[in-house]
């Protein structure tokens, strides 16, 4: 608690430049010298925890941290849940993101429509398959579309990415490792690119990702292709991955 | 000087409205110098030393206050004795009006502590001789505060050191009971010493008390740290519930409203058993195509697991098709608050709906195309 609260002080007066009161934090904020990223929320607010299942957990399965963090939760405001966030469960947060980068201009019930016709439409394709498997093969077909889209995706996420270094007057590529959310972004972006500029033009934008999506599925298509030469100029410049200094 | 001449006349209140220099809120808008000398009228008049407001001028002004604040009671027709200070704010609301949109300019009468700053006494006896030890540093309240912090931190060594010395030393110390508390912050240090600290000082500060709490035999000292802490309240305590209500059939019903961009919506939540959505007279279905925005109305509901019990009779006006399903989301929430139990409640503070969505569209700016956007960049 202690720890927690030393380092909640360090941020707040390197952060905080407003009012003492905790009043004047609890309000709709804009930061004194405009950043260029910034929100309306003030750096106290928190982010809220939308499942359902993270509340009925009783005492004794937290751990520490958890707890710190319950006790953190009752004395800090809570920033308001999104718009495509709900508590149920067809609620995927990888999703949520997926349509959000296929949505452009705004239109989001166009992308979130397109999103459910690639659904179904993997989804009919993987029943066709098992009603024509042989019954030692039906096991291994996936019919659940969730299913085969967050491992099309994970599959497609690189490891190890190129950095562009500059290293006594020329620029190296070196490569570095990938965080989490930044091989997410990069595995929805190829393949959102990918289905849009690399496909015949006649097809439907649902049936251009079912099709690159099982692809990736079965570790196979131009966007797993991508991943793989990505990972193999990564080997090659492997000789100055010492120039990372992060 | 300055304030006495340009102080308007008010007989009415026998000048116990203050009017203030520069760095106190300005009073009455239409104050102009009336009378004046000409060393007055004379501008530029150089650097101005941050005025001193002795004992008995605050005492003159406190008393003036009472006078005043008597008169403005018998003026408004009521008890001089039971006036309290939102009576007085209500009063010079009324007497007079002000469309002005800066809170802070209108005309105000406060108690004349909250208006002039806490000031320093006079440091130094009539001899000149400063009172205090350290007044020659500079910053006398801060050095005696650390001064008086590493005192007590010695004086907690030594009393760890005669507990080992018998052999009395606690293998578990009883731990200083903190509770959910913070340090104050800088602007708050600064209001308690009545001094201006910097940024490394207040710093040095708190990694000393830091080093006192790490000591095993600190909860010596528990009184002096905890004067040095703010107490953090529960962030559930500030929720404000709408009251239950029973209608002539005897069915449970509660009414709030909820904002979102340009929205305004109110529902009104009955305890029926129906699981009906009327929204503006149409149905939910009807008014809401998108399922979306369906799915948050319901979000509340489906949270609390009570999706098949209550009558939502909503209306909402304003803003788009988002932002209408976001005001209604929020009214739906609070309504729900008065059927539920507070840890219930406190569970839908914590998944985020309660908390009304302060983001707003991003005004354009000029020297760019839009909010974030700037114009084609040309070389030439």
């Amino acid at each position: 608690m202690k720890e927690e609260e030393e380092e909640e002080e360090d941020d707040d007066s390197h952060i905080f430049k407003m009012a003492a009161s905790i009043s004047g934090l609890l309000k709709p904020w804009t930061p004194r010298v405009l950043l260029v990223r910034w929100s309306r929320y003030n750096p106290y607010y928190l982010e809220p925890e939308v499942r359902k299942e993270a509340y009925s957990r009783p005492e004794s399965e937290l751990s520490a941290e958890e707890k710190e963090e319950r006790e953190l939760k009752k004395l800090r405001p809570i920033k308001a849940a999104t718009n495509s966030t709900t508590s149920s469960l067809f609620n995927d947060p990888v999703l949520s993101k997926f349509i959000n980068m296929m949505m452009k201009h705004g239109e989001k019930t166009l992308a979130r429509e397109i999103m459910m016709q690639t659904l179904e439409n993997i989804k009919r394709k993987q029943v066709e398959k098992y009603h024509k498997a042989t019954d030692g093969q039906k096991e291994g077909i996936e019919c659940n579309p969730y299913v085969v889209f967050h491992q099309a995706l994970e599959n497609c996420k690189p490891v190890v990415a190129l950095a562009s270094i500059q290293k006594g007057g020329k620029y190296y590529q070196v490569p570095i490792p990938v965080t989490g959310n930044r091989q997410r972004f990069l595995a929805m972006k190829w393949m959102i690119t990918e289905c849009r500029d690399n496909k015949h033009r006649r097809t439907h934008m649902y049936e251009k990702l079912s099709q690159e999506l099982l692809a990736a599925f079965a570790n196979e298509g131009n966007v797993i292709r991508k991943k793989h030469e990505l990972h193999k100029m990564a080997e090659a410049n492997r000789a100055y991955a010492h120039y990372r200094w992060w | 000087m300055a304030a006495n001449c340009a102080r308007v006349v008010c007989s009415l209140f026998g000048k116990s409205v203050n009017f203030a220099s520069s760095t106190r809120p300005v009073t009455l808008q239409f104050c102009r110098q009336i009378c004046g000398t000409p060393a007055l009228r004379r501008k530029n008049l150089g650097p101005t030393v941050p005025e001193t407001f002795t004992a008995e001028f605050i005492q003159k002004q406190v008393e003036e206050f009472e006078i005043g604040k008597r008169h403005l009671a018998n003026m408004m027709g009521e008890d001089p004795e039971n006036f309290t200070q939102e009576d007085i704010d209500r009063s010079i609301a009324y007497l007079f009006p002000s469309g002005l949109f800066e809170k802070r300019a209108r005309p105000l009468m406060k108690h004349p502590v909250e208006i002039f700053p806490k000031q320093r006494a006079v440091q130094w006896g009539p001899d000149g001789r400063p009172f205090h030890f350290l007044f020659y540093t500079g910053k006398q309240a801060y050095y005696s505060l650390m001064h008086d912090l590493y005192g007590r931190v010695l004086k907690v060594e030594k009393h760890q050191d005669q507990l080992r010395a018998k052999g009395l030393f606690p293998t578990e110390p009883k731990q200083i009971a903190l509770g959910p508390s913070r340090w104050l912050t800088k602007e708050e240090m600064e209001a308690l010493l009545v001094e201006p600290i910097s940024r490394q000082d207040y710093e040095h500060f708190i990694q000393l008390m830091e080093r006192l709490l790490a000591m095993p035999c600190c909860s010596l000292e528990q009184q002096f740290v905890m004067s040095h802490r703010q107490q953090l309240e529960a962030q559930s305590m500030h929720q404000v519930v709408p009251p239950l209500q029973k209608d002539d059939a005897g069915v449970d019903f509660s009414t709030a409203e909820g904002r979102r961009k340009s929205s305004r919506g109110s529902v009104v939540v009955r305890d029926c058993g129906a699981g009906r959505l009327t929204v503006n007279g149409q149905d939910h279905l009807h008014y809401f195509p998108v399922l979306q925005d369906r799915e948050q109305l319901m979000f509340p509901l489906q949270f609390c697991g009570l999706l098949g019990r209550f009558d939502l009779d909503c209306s909402v006006s304003g803003g788009g098709r988002s932002s209408q399903a976001g005001a209604l989301r929020l009214a739906i929430s609070r309504a729900l608050l008065s059927f539920l139990s507070q840890s219930e409640g406190e569970a839908m503070r914590q998944a985020g709906l309660l908390t009304p969505d302060p983001r707003v569209r991003e005004r354009k700016k000029p020297g760019q195309e839009g909010a974030r956007r700037k114009f084609t960049w040309k070389k030439r």
